[in-house]
């Protein structure tokens, strides 16, 4: 299946800086993409882009496999939700996405209830007559969600959506993205790795412009791989060795944390099926099985911290 | 997916122009100009009443009470004839004048002279508005680079065809009001069509506040280099007009054509033989104008 998107070696710089430096990313169509990494990394940059906001310097983009965006091939099959940006203050909210679903090519009969779908998602229903510059900031970022998936685009480009939404709001939001999860591709840019994790199928992870790894979620955290077993009292590890021979295990340095890592034959049923009777059995006190490790953990074990300011001491 | 391209660009047009005319500060200078055209015609016509009487008495033509009465009759005098013949340095010319009435002929003027920069005030900052707010960004992944800016482009000069017609309302209502010999049908002709006149000379001053707008992203910088273009277009149609001649100096007549201040003598005319070409070099100037905005917005990132 051609990816949803496709960019290799893509180089962008802004005056000497190089915001990307032959970035390559392969986002799988009907995927949920993150794209993780710290600020100034790239991947506002990746997105605009992608969707023909900025030009590139070199390399090759490839959206939907019809080449690098164009409108007159790419309209209305991709969209975009941008960081920082305004709306026109003095149009009214459904005017506004009545117009870009007219840009879009939305048929006029459908586009009513689309709005009407929208809005309610995003709880701005009762906003709908309002003028977008009475609206609050949490309110314009859920008018900016609801714009990037009017007339169900192919793919959806979210950097940020997150940003500013309450924690109710959040998971709305969320449950929005999942409900699409397959039948568009959606690519989300976020400083939240939790959320990533609970949204994505794969992750990138960016640093200064490149791509530092790319896989599924499942492969980066190891979730087929990796079991963690906090306990309430030390244990003595030699029973457990005994009981699964071909498993290593890494224990924390106070002892109440200990991680398996296995592969095939095992799976987690069978290997929690022999570890935690022995685990009880030794009177270790099972406080919590995890699955995997999480995406903050292998973020910071992939990509190394950045250097000092000039100048700072220690 | 995408509709078809007079489609998109219609709905832009359509949008630019109700986004325009709902902020205040379109509709409050648009009310502006307005006002200061019919203030400029009650002036006219005050002025007009005071000097008449004068002009009366040294041209030896019949005197009257009402405003206007006089200016009517002293517009047919041959002594005026030739005044204005001199002036124009055509008497086919000055003849046209003539038979406009001198209400239509006054708005003419005004219009020719205050729209371009209504238009500086309007336009310069559309696209540069956008451009620095970022809402540009929620519309140029669905709709063309050119289509968006064509359909602006669209949607002000609208906007501007409706200030003119107002104003043409506006100067009519004071001339019907304070005029005796006031010729309601034949000025309302006259200044419809001098609107209409006096819009595509816009035209090609909206071609170039677009094109300061798509080069530069900073609306009060726009505004700025919007009347600083205007102000150079005027200056330099000035000096080539007054170089032009023979010889070498034709040169100076091609750079003359480059600035809508070249073509506007020719919008005073009444047949189609000066008009046509009139109009057709100022849409292409206001083409040109906003192709050279163009070149750098196409490129440049958003």
């Amino acid at each position: 299946m051609t990816p949803a998107l496709t960019l290799k070696g893509v180089v962008k710089r802004f005056g000497r800086r190089r915001a990307l430096d032959g970035l390559d990313l392969v986002v799988p169509q009907g995927s949920v993409f993150g794209l993780v990494g710290s600020n100034g990394a790239g991947k506002t940059t990746a997105l605009a882009v992608s969707a023909g906001l900025l030009h590139p310097a070199a390399g090759e983009i490839d959206v939907l496999g019809l080449g690098p965006f164009r409108a007159e091939t790419h309209g209305g099959r991709i969209t975009l939700l941008p960081q920082d940006s305004r709306f026109p203050p003095h149009g009214r909210i459904d005017d506004l996405l009545a117009y870009y679903g007219h840009l879009q090519g939305v048929p006029a009969d459908r586009l009513s209830a689309d709005i009407d779908k929208l809005l309610e998602w995003v709880h701005l229903t009762d906003r709908r007559r309002s003028p977008v510059r009475t609206l609050s900031h949490g309110m314009n970022r859920r008018l900016s969600i609801a714009q990037a998936f009017l007339g169900t685009p192919e793919l959806v480009l979210l950097d940020e959506p997150l940003n500013g939404l309450d924690p109710r709001e959040s998971a709305r939001v969320r449950d929005l993205i999942r409900e699409r999860r397959g039948r568009q591709t959606i690519v989300i840019s976020s400083h939240n790795l939790g959320d990533l994790e609970a949204l994505c199928d794969a992750v990138a992870f960016i640093e200064l412009g490149r791509l530092v790894r790319q896989d599924t979620l499942d492969d980066i955290i190891q979730r087929s791989h990796r079991i963690t077993y906090v306990l309430a009292a030390p244990t003595v590890m030699t029973v457990l060795s005994e009981a699964v021979p071909e498993v290593v295990w890494q224990i924390s340095s106070d002892g109440l944390e200990l991680t398996a890592s296995y592969a095939a034959p095992w799976t987690p049923g069978t290997l929690n099926a022999k570890v935690l009777p022995v685990l009880l059995r030794s009177g270790a006190g099972v406080l919590e099985v995890r699955r995997g490790s999480d995406l903050e953990t292998e973020y910071f074990s992939l990509t190394p911290p950045l250097p000092p300011p000039p100048g700072a001491v220690g | 997916m995408m509709p078809p391209p007079v489609r998109t660009l219609w709905a832009i047009a359509r949008h630019e122009l109700t986004d325009s005319v709902r902020s205040r500060r379109v509709i409050v200078l648009i009310l502006l100009y307005v006002a200061g055209s019919m203030a400029a015609t009650l002036l006219f016509i005050t002025v007009l009443q005071k000097i008449e009487h004068q002009l009366a008495e040294s041209l030896g033509v019949q005197a009257a009470a009402g405003t206007g009465t006089v200016t009517a009759t002293l517009w047919k005098s041959p002594a005026f004839r030739h005044m204005l013949t001199e002036l124009t340095g055509n008497r086919e010319l000055a003849e046209t004048l003539l038979d406009i009435p001198p209400l239509g002929l006054f708005f003419g003027w005004l219009s020719f002279a205050f729209t371009p920069a209504l238009v500086m005030l309007t336009s310069t900052s559309r696209i540069a508005e956008e451009l620095w707010s970022g809402s540009a960004r929620f519309v140029l992944f669905r709709s063309s680079r050119l289509q968006w800016c064509l359909g602006k482009f669209a949607g002000q000069a609208i906007q501007i065809l409706g200030a003119l017609l107002l104003s043409a309302v506006g100067a009519w209502l004071v001339g019907l009001l304070r005029m005796k010999s006031f010729e309601p049908a034949a000025t309302a002709w006259a200044m419809t069509l001098f609107a209409g006149r006096a819009w595509v000379y816009s035209l090609a001053f909206l071609g170039l506040a677009l094109a300061v707008s798509q080069w530069c992203a900073a609306p009060n910088l726009a505004l700025a280099l919007g009347f600083l273009a205007m102000i150079a277009l005027a200056v330099v149609a000035g000096v080539a007009e007054h170089f032009a001649g023979e010889g070498w100096r034709r040169a100076w007549d091609v750079v003359l054509a480059l600035t809508p201040g070249g073509h506007k003598t020719d919008l005073w005319w009444g047949d189609a033989a000066h008009l046509l070409p009139a109009c057709v070099f100022l849409v292409c100037l206001a083409l040109a104008y906003f192709a050279a905005g163009y070149a750098r917005f196409s490129r440049r990132d958003v």
